[in-house]
């Protein structure tokens, strides 16, 4: 039996797709052989199994919001849609955890939690499309990483099914558990290299009384990164310091400035109240203009403000580096595109180091080698600082100009034992990753 | 357990001190007995030699020669550990990290300080502490333990209820691999690139290889903290009051909460101002920003008066407050003054079930004709009953052991973990099937063998053995040689 008959099979024929429904699926040009919407971990499992036994890859797919990060595949294979894994499994507001499917929106996720006065203290940007599994997988955040971290502070417990159609769980639905390896921490920012997740278990927080954004205009970005140094060593406790340029506070229509630091605080009425007027006492000797208050709807906005800032973007990088270090990186990569006559956006979660970048595109047919030597600036500059810089999209010219990835030096030979163990036929994801894997 | 030739060992030592120096090996036996164990005495084990590197260029050097002879070696902190993690289970190298004690660098505009693995918990906090700074978790044994053993258990304590576990501050690793290879997992910044590995390996309870530099965050002190003491007459009450201090949407950055027998062996010992005739207490730290730090407090004290609390009182003074936390800290101490000896168990359970279970622990032990007493990190559900015996009496020890295996099922069974901090190393390996499926243990072992393919970096830890000490029955207890000579108390 043919594997799309087999596939059939297991999830009903409504749920395997083909011929022109794989419009929505194709991947950076590539079109996959079909793509199957299982509709239980069993079925999830019993699909990558007969992938596995066909030979045929398996690409995850959860929102498709991070679908162009990466590599792109050499054969697209089977797209496996995890959007019907989309329930609210459990939620004990007593616990302060909740356990949900991987295909469940973040957004449906946090509306589900709020109602019960909780939420999951993670604000990657698309909320609305993002899954829970892909923004694990993805390992991506948003501004409030600033205080409560990344996925790596908040999943305790996960569940994947393997290359092998293995249903595995690691960690728990306890907060604190150190019983056998951390495999939700190997899961998270493993773009499903390594297994694909079904189900995870976050912890939770208390939605705050009162939670409020304020914009620190700068006349220059290098004083708002001396008050963003100055916050971190203050007594505030913000829990987002984004900083942005001219050309990304323009996509969130700030009123223009050279520079605008967004500060958000959450807590009681009074210690958001405090902490406001105490930052207008902490940026004003960098410079700072008087903080003045954001509409809260700017939140979503804030973490992709810079691939906002074009309507045609020529590619975007996300660079890793020290925060003391931020604003000197964004300077110097703005600068480098300048001199290669092309535009750039820049925001950043300061505070954490973590930087983005977009290019703006000059035309219908542009010649891929400027952007990649602008990106290999850029990812220079990243080195500088201490860190590290991946393009996070481009378009296909431009990703075989340079290393889409860094380099994991050392530490990829062991990532890329890791994929082999674990993944030995490269079923999951092939070709994807960091070092190839 | 020795594994060479009394004619190889000679030579094995004249090649270890070439790359250590005379002074960095031991292998008489009575050297290696102080070795032969950890915070838990129930398992002991016999190296054939423990060496003290000083650089990781040596750790290195000396994993290479263990490969070359195929003998298995283990990392050894301060051998504070609960669960015999540290323990040579096969014989071979001990490598002590104990002369690798250095803050190598601190960088405050970053928040972060590079370590040696030897360096005590504490020792880092009181580093960085005159620039206003600290290392947030704090294990019950931080003025022993190292940075380097916080890193193999993934240690937590009593204020990782608001700042998280070790994991939550380790940012980057240089690691020497089970095979000699120094590389460095994740670096100083926040996001890895790649796999997590640094994330990963923290908490793999030194089978994937040993720690030899360590980037951590260290964060800013908090501007006030008030410490709240709520006194309950059941201890079913103090448990509620865990929940509703939850339910009113406020996170402490500790819960901590001490049983009517501990509290006593406290207030014997060291005099710290709990009530004796109280069946439980809570003590409860907030932390964060002066403002408002008042109304906090006042609804902690109305959840803890709604869930039935006696008296609720906060300390008046940093002197009362640090009294109220020596009484939590040192009650493994007290113990030493109700009984003989007492075992440590670790397991954690969803703090909804607190009620349910503490009723269970105290069924369980009284069964066994023992008694117990708890003391442990409420707010996140971490549990440590401590089970008194007497190791004199023949048949005590393994009644302990027995009553400990039923209190991780029931931890199992409610839905929680077999360890919240202390790992699994060899007192639980058995226990991994109460809450790990075949599937789920055997892709940890395909991760283990990634990192360590030839099993020789700890072997013996973690995973499930056919034959154990717990199938076996547990050795009778002997004191241990640095015990009698009062060098050291267990804790």
């Amino acid at each position: 039996m043919p594997l799309l008959d087999k596939l059939r099979a297991i999830v009903g024929p409504a749920h395997v797709l083909a011929g022109t429904e794989l419009s929505p699926y194709v991947i950076e040009g590539r079109t996959p052989e079909a793509a199957v919407r299982p509709g239980s971990v069993d079925e999830v499992a019993a699909v990558i199994a007969q992938a596995a036994e066909a030979g045929v890859p398996v690409v995850p797919w959860g929102g498709g919001s991070a679908v162009g990060v990466g590599v792109p595949p050499a054969r697209a294979g089977l797209v496996l849609l995890l959007t019907r894994l989309s329930a609210l499994v459990e939620h004990e507001p007593g616990d302060l955890t909740a356990t949900a499917q991987a295909g469940v929106t973040v957004a449906a996720l946090q509306a589900a939690l709020r109602a019960r006065g909780q939420w999951l203290s993670l604000d990657p940007p698309d909320a609305a499309r993002a899954t829970l599994g892909g923004v694990l997988a993805a390992n991506a955040s948003g501004p409030r990483r600033h205080l409560y971290g990344t996925a790596r502070d908040l999943l305790i417990g996960v569940t994947v099914v393997t290359a092998d159609g293995a249903v595995v769980h690691g960690g728990g639905k306890v907060v604190k558990n150190v019983a056998g390896y951390d495999l939700p921490k190997l899961f998270i920012g493993s773009y499903g290299t390594l297994g694909v997740i079904v189900e995870a278990t976050v912890k939770l927080r208390p939605v705050p009384d009162e939670e409020r954004l304020v914009a620190v205009r700068f006349e220059r970005l290098e004083d708002a990164g001396a008050a963003v140094r100055a916050l971190l060593a203050s007594d505030l406790i913000p829990n987002a310091v984004d900083l942005m340029d001219a050309p990304a506070g323009a996509a969130l229509g700030l009123p223009p400035a050279p520079a605008t630091l967004a500060v958000g605080f959450d807590g009681l009425g009074e210690q958001v109240d405090w902490q406001v007027a105490a930052l207008a006492s902490v940026v004003a000797p960098c410079g700072g203009a008087k903080p003045a208050p954001l509409p809260p709807a700017l939140w979503e906005r804030l973490a992709a403000a810079a691939r906002d800032a074009f309507d045609a973007p020529a590619a975007m990088m996300t660079l890793s580096v020290l925060p003391g270090v931020v604003a000197d990186t964004m300077e110097q990569g703005a600068e480098a595109a300048r001199q290669r006559g092309l535009a750039s956006a820049w925001c950043a979660h300061a505070g954490v180091g973590h930087v983005t970048a977009t290019l703006r595109a000059e035309g219908e047919r542009q010649d891929a080698a400027p952007i990649a030597a602008v990106l290999e600036d850029w990812r220079a500059a990243a080195h500088a600082g201490g860190g590290h810089a991946s393009v996070t999209w481009a378009p296909l010219p431009v990703k075989s100009a340079l290393p889409v990835w860094d380099d994991a030096g050392a530490a990829g030979r062991l990532m890329q034992r890791i994929k082999a163990q674990l993944d030995p036929n490269n079923v999951l994801n092939p070709g994807r990753f960091v070092g190839g894997i | 357990m020795a594994t060479l030739t009394a004619g190889r060992k000679p030579v094995l030592r004249r090649e270890l001190e070439a790359l250590v120096g005379a002074d960095g090996v031991l292998s008489e036996p009575d050297e290696l007995l102080v070795y032969e164990s950890d915070g838990l005495t129930l398992f002991r084990a016999l190296a054939d030699f423990i060496v003290f590197p000083t650089s990781v260029e040596q750790v290195s050097a000396v994993v290479r020669l263990a490969n070359r002879e195929a003998i298995p070696f283990v990392a050894r902190g301060a051998g504070t550990g609960l669960a015999g993690g540290c323990l040579p289970a096969e014989g071979g190298l001990v490598i002590s990290l104990m002369r690798m004690n250095r803050v190598l660098e601190v960088d405050y505009d970053n928040q972060i300080a590079v370590v040696e693995p030897g360096l005590v918990n504490l020792h880092l906090s009181q580093a960085v502490g005159p620039r206003g700074f600290y290392y947030a978790p704090d294990p019950s044994s931080q003025q022993a333990c190292t940075i380097g053993g916080n890193i193999a258990t993934n240690s937590g304590g009593p204020h990782t209820l608001k700042y998280g576990v070790t994991v939550n501050h380790v940012l980057g690793l240089e690691v020497v691999l089970p095979d000699g290879e120094i590389v460095w997992l994740g670096g100083r910044t926040r996001d890895a690139l790649g796999y997590d590995l640094a994330g990963v390996f923290v908490g793999s309870e030194g089978t994937f290889g040993i720690a030899t530099k360590i980037v951590v965050r260290i964060l800013r002190k908090p501007q006030a903290v008030k410490t709240v003491l709520a006194v309950f007459d059941r201890i079913e009450q103090a448990s509620a009051a865990v929940s509703a201090i939850i339910a009113r949407g406020l996170v402490p950055a500790a819960v901590e909460m001490i049983d009517q027998l501990t509290i006593q062996a406290v207030e014997d010992a060291f005099g710290c101002g709990y009530p004796r005739d109280a069946a439980a207490a809570l003590l409860i730290e907030l932390d964060g920003l002066a403002v408002a730090m008042e109304t906090q407090a006042e609804r902690i004290v109305a959840a803890c008066r709604d869930a039935g609390a006696r008296e609720v009182r906060t300390a008046a003074s940093e002197a009362e407050r640090q009294l109220l936390w020596k009484g939590r800290k040192s009650a493994f101490g007290a113990y030493g003054r109700v009984s003989p000896a007492y075992m440590v168990m670790d397991g954690v359970i969803p703090r909804t079930k607190l009620p349910y279970v503490l009723g269970r622990v105290n069924e369980i032990v009284a069964a066994h004709g023992l008694r117990v007493g708890n003391v442990f990190h409420a707010g996140d559900g971490n549990l440590h009953p401590n089970i008194l015996y007497d190791p004199r009496k023949p048949g005590e020890e393994a009644r302990v052991v027995d009553a400990g295996a039923q209190i991780m099922k029931v931890c199992a069974e409610v839905g929680g973990s077999i360890s919240g901090e202390h790992g699994i190393g060899l007192e639980k390996a058995d226990f991994m099937p109460f809450i790990f499926t075949a599937a789920d243990l055997a892709f940890m072992q395909r991760l283990k063998d990634a990192f360590n393919p030839r099993g020789l970096c700890n072997p013996g830890k973690v995973f499930p053995t056919r034959k154990s000490c717990v199938e076996t029955g547990p050795v009778a207890y002997r004191p241990h040689a640095i015990e009698t000579q009062g060098l050291a108390q267990r804790f």
